[in-house]
């Protein structure tokens, strides 16, 4: 496609633009699914085109079109045009300048054993029915599904700044969901995980083991107690703690939130610029990194979609907020260059800053060695609800299940748990956090992050292990 | 737009190359043309095509399905290859009552050429107001203004043909002054409808409206809900408590509750797809018209919406519901309208000895979907009321409240409605605005 990228970018040019970008995104998807009341499901999804960014006068415009026709791409060129010429009716002073790039040629692919897409689908449906199974034969297990994500993009970029550049990137994973339902009540357990890798990641989750624990935990629900009301310390499982950090560390440090640009659908952020280098988001056992380099990481790439090279930044260093998540236009208000998180779901969006793998470095803690030190709390683990204010202070995380913890040892099952803060007393409470034992520390794949207008649902990754908050209302809507 | 003509020539194809097996095909295109601006400026501008069709493939009960962006031959042609492929590994389906036969659709007047034409000069020209009149005053105006035609279509091979084109104008702004922010926006198939004068004053007012901001404890209050507020709340009650899936699998308190007084008895819901007033569409993703299905009657639990599997299972006739690829959460009700009281706002307020008024929420959510306990914040415009007026901006409120036991205390409604889309823009409803007694705050924000 690298004829029909160069032709889009030569007719913007030709038409008035000082800047170009252009993607052609072949975007194949084959899910698998299976549930205890209806028949396995297989579908095939595939979606392609190309989309234009243009920089007229200093303002931006971008079109889209499936086709690749010669007709297509000078419609879609010209379209960009005028509508960066619309734009620059009300551009913000001298307009946008980006920060430099060289020119550049490469390559990236996801590093992989098997590709999901070329597993049959018989053998994901054999699988699944398998897991199926287990959590069915657990007394009074209601309803089970489960289903496996195979997926994969190819993208060619192309700029005017030279910039050229060929990625195929691969995730999959697995989810599965156990209900049991009583008398008015249903509860339900749940696992879920994606990586960017090949299908050795799905063989490796041992799936049908889990749906028999999560099983038996969802009956057990039904006759456990409610998590009481109360302020007490909290101690969280990784996946729960991963969610936290998405929601209260990775959306507040995108820096186009910072600035106001997505004020009028996901909200700003407290992390104002001032804050930069200053501020204390967390306590000193609190560093946050996103690495766009971490191996496995749903949220891993080479290039964003500005082209530019994949990257590890601090933006939490003991305690104190650093860094935020930029891009070519955005990080030189800040005196910067852009740290490389710019992308776009698919061919007919833009590119908005966002999430890469937003991890919480490991600590020195094991996950036994913080139970047995707290002398009463409460042990929560996988998220069920999950709730902010437009700039990220206030927050509500339901779970699926919790433990009271007495004495330094796990106690009864609590359902219904939820606890509720403001963030930066949130981190600023945590003075604990496992990762010291390898495994404990696990990069969990968030395929549903949503941003912008249009809504855009990008994959994203957090790094995390649970983790201890001192004194935290939990409890909170019983 | 592809238009009638082509559309119906692209589903004909894919039907015909239905040998031994039966097939339904659908087709959504969108054009899409959005402009966001931030800070007085736009910063975003875009237009983007496509269209996905689908395809469903039933073979011996057994189905697959496959989707493809490109209509020609050859892509037609893989998709329903691909569809057959996974039909022959997916299971018997049991309950699957087979496709739906034809029945007469209702022919709605959806499309707005004058929104469809829309260009992005008059889009820049339209933000253009609103960041004149917030500049006029020294403020900033963000905001996000949409014009999109849609074409949707679907046909089967029981003889299934539906057509229906739409546009769709949404024009929304966030007015800054210091601190605070005011909220408005409006959603109609006409954009000659929108006068953007009007939604700058609306978000202007709010804004400006009281500037010094008092915290307020978390507590039960009184409380107005605007309809941008209220389409968050009722939208909890259409995700997880009015489809047919969600009663079957007993996952909402209607499983239980049908037929018994569940909210108070001036609360009646109802869904209709073939009204007007809404963003109606005459039929959904399997072709079957819509019908209207009262939800809640006077209070009590009255129905769910359907589609053919679901309603197979409970041996009546689909209302015309099915989501796209049956969708996650199965039927749901797109539709919404809560019946009109008597009141208007000013006596809602001047009826409140002490309570807030409630602009809109953001990022609301559900813990427990049985009980329907939501939780979210307010946010654009949150104000106290005392002695019949209102005398403060407070500081943004986080809920915790069971929206079965909120609509049970709903003491007026507004005699206006409006159409509303929730902030996640899952449904667009007809809503007016009301007064809950005594609504559950649990927590507070700094700002």
């Amino acid at each position: 496609m690298i004829i029909e990228l160069e032709k889009a970018l030569g007719l913007a040019q030709k038409l008035g633009a000082e800047y170009a970008d252009a993607r052609y995104v072949t975007i194949t998807q084959a899910p698998v699914s299976v549930s205890s009341d209806g028949a396995p499901k297989a579908a095939h999804y595939k979606s392609s085109g190309l989309g234009l960014r243009v920089l007229v006068d200093g303002a931006w415009g971008f079109a889209a079109t499936p086709y690749l026709d010669p007709r297509s791409i000078e419609k879609v060129a010209d379209e960009a045009v005028r509508i960066a010429a619309a734009s620059a009716r009300h551009k913000r002073g001298d307009g946008v300048s980006l920060s430099p790039l060289p020119p550049i040629r490469a390559k990236r692919q996801t590093p992989h054993k098997k590709d999901p897409l070329l597993v049959k689908a018989e053998d994901k449906v054999r699988l699944l029915k398998e897991v199926l199974d287990r959590a069915k034969k657990v007394p009074g297990v209601t309803r089970a599904s489960a289903s496996i994500m195979s997926y994969k993009e190819e993208k060619e970029f192309m700029s005017t700044d030279g910039r050229r550049v060929e990625q195929t990137s691969i995730h999959t994973g697995a989810s599965l969901t156990v209900m049991a339902r009583g008398t008015g009540d249903v509860q339900s357990r749940s696992f879920s995980d994606y990586q960017d890798a090949g299908y050795e990641f799905v063989e490796s989750l041992d799936l049908a083991q889990k749906a028999e624990t999560l099983g038996e935990e969802a009956v057990a629900l039904l006759k456990a107690p409610v998590c009481p009301q109360g302020v007490t310390d909290l101690v969280m499982g990784g996946q729960m703690v991963a969610l936290q950090i998405h929601e209260s560390c990775g959306h507040p440090v995108e820096l186009d939130r910072v600035l106001g640009q997505e004020a009028t659908f996901a909200g700003t952020s407290f992390l104002t610029t001032d804050k930069k280098g200053n501020y204390r988001y967390g306590s000193p056992c609190v560093n946050i990194v996103a690495d766009a380099t971490a191996p496995g990481g749903l949220g891993t790439f080479g290039f964003d979609d500005e082209g530019v090279e994949a990257q590890r930044v601090d933006l939490v260093s003991e305690g104190v907020f650093v860094d935020y998540l930029t891009s070519r236009e955005l990080a030189p208000r800040l005196g910067q260059e852009s740290n490389g998180t710019m992308r776009a779901v698919g061919w007919n969006n833009i590119p908005l800053v966002r999430m890469t793998n937003i991890n919480l470095e490991p600590g020195d803690w094991t996950l036994k060695e913080i139970i047995k030190d707290t002398k009463e709390g409460v042990f929560v683990e996988t998220p069920k609800s999950w709730s902010l204010d437009d700039k990220r202070l206030n927050f509500h995380f339901g779970q699926e299940i919790a433990y009271e913890i007495k004495d330094g040892s796990l106690g009864k099952m609590l359902k219904n748990p939820a606890y509720t803060g403001v963030t930066p007393e949130f981190w600023g409470s945590c003075d604990a956090v496992a990762g010291k034992e390898k495994e404990e520390w696990h990069i969990w794949g968030t395929p549903g992050c949503a941003k912008g207008e249009p809504v855009q649902v990008i994959h994203v990754g957090h790094g995390a292990a649970p983790a201890r908050f001192r004194k935290v209302r939990v409890g909170v809507g019983e | 737009m592809i238009g009638k003509e082509d559309v119906v020539k692209v589903l004909e194809k894919a039907v015909s190359l239905a040998k031994g097996f039966d097939l339904e095909v659908s087709l959504n295109a969108e054009d899409l043309s959005l402009t966001r601006f931030y800070e007085n400026h736009i910063h975003q501008n875009l237009r983007r095509q496509d269209h996905v069709l689908t395809v469903r493939v039933i073979k011996d009960r057994k189905i697959g399905v496959a989707q493809a962006n490109l209509l020609d031959d050859g892509s037609l042609r893989s998709a329903v290859m691909s569809a057959l492929e996974n039909a022959e590994v997916a299971g018997e389906e049991e309950d699957f009552p087979g496709l739906p036969k034809p029945q007469e659709i209702k022919e709605m007047a959806s499309y707005v050429p004058a929104t469809a034409s829309y260009r992005p000069a008059d889009r820049a020209e339209a933000c253009g107001i609103v960041i004149s009149m917030a500049k006029a005053k020294g403020l900033e105006a963000a905001g996000s203004f949409a014009t999109v035609a849609r074409e949707t279509a679907v046909a089967n091979t029981l003889g299934v043909r539906a057509y229906h084109a739409s546009t769709e104008a949404f024009f929304r702004c966030i007015v800054q002054s210091g601190p605070n922010t005011g909220y408005a926006d409006r959603l109609t198939r006409d954009v000659r409808e929108i006068t953007f004068e009007d939604v700058a004053r609306e978000a202007i007012e709010k804004a400006t409206l009281y500037p010094d901001a008092k915290d307020l404890p978390p507590g039960r209050y009184d409380t107005i809900f605007l309809e941008y507020a209220l389409a968050d709340l009722i939208r909890f009650l259409g995700m997880y408590s009015f489809g047919a899936e969600a009663k079957q699998q007993g996952r909402s308190f209607m499983a239980s509750r049908m037929g018994q007084k569940v909210m108070g008895g001036n609360i009646t819901i109802w869904d209709d797809g073939l009204d007007g007033r809404g963003l109606a569409v005459p039929f959904d993703s399997e072709g079957v018209p819509k019908k209207k299905v009262v939800l809640i009657d006077k209070g009590v639990a009255a129905g769910v919406v359907y589609d053919s599997r679901t309603a197979a299972k409970d041996g009546v006739k689909s209302t015309g519901h099915a989501g796209p690829s049956e969708g996650r959460f199965g039927p749901l009700p797109g539709n919404m309208f809560l019946a009109e009281g008597e009141s208007t706002l000013d006596e809602m307020i001047a009826n409140t000895s002490r309570g807030l008024l409630v602009t809109r929420f953001h990022y609301t959510h559900c813990p427990e979907p049985v009980r329907v306990i939501a939780t979210g914040t307010t946010r654009d415009g949150t104000f106290l009321i005392e002695g019949g007026r209102i005398v403060a901006r407070v500081k943004n409120l986080r809920f915790t409240e069971s929206m079965v036991e909120a609509f049970s205390r709903v003491e007026s409604i507004s005699k206006s409605s409006r159409l509303t889309r929730d902030w996640w823009g899952t449904f667009s409803s007809v809503l007016p605005a009301v007064k809950i007694k005594e609504f559950t705050f649990t927590g507070a924000t700094s700002f």
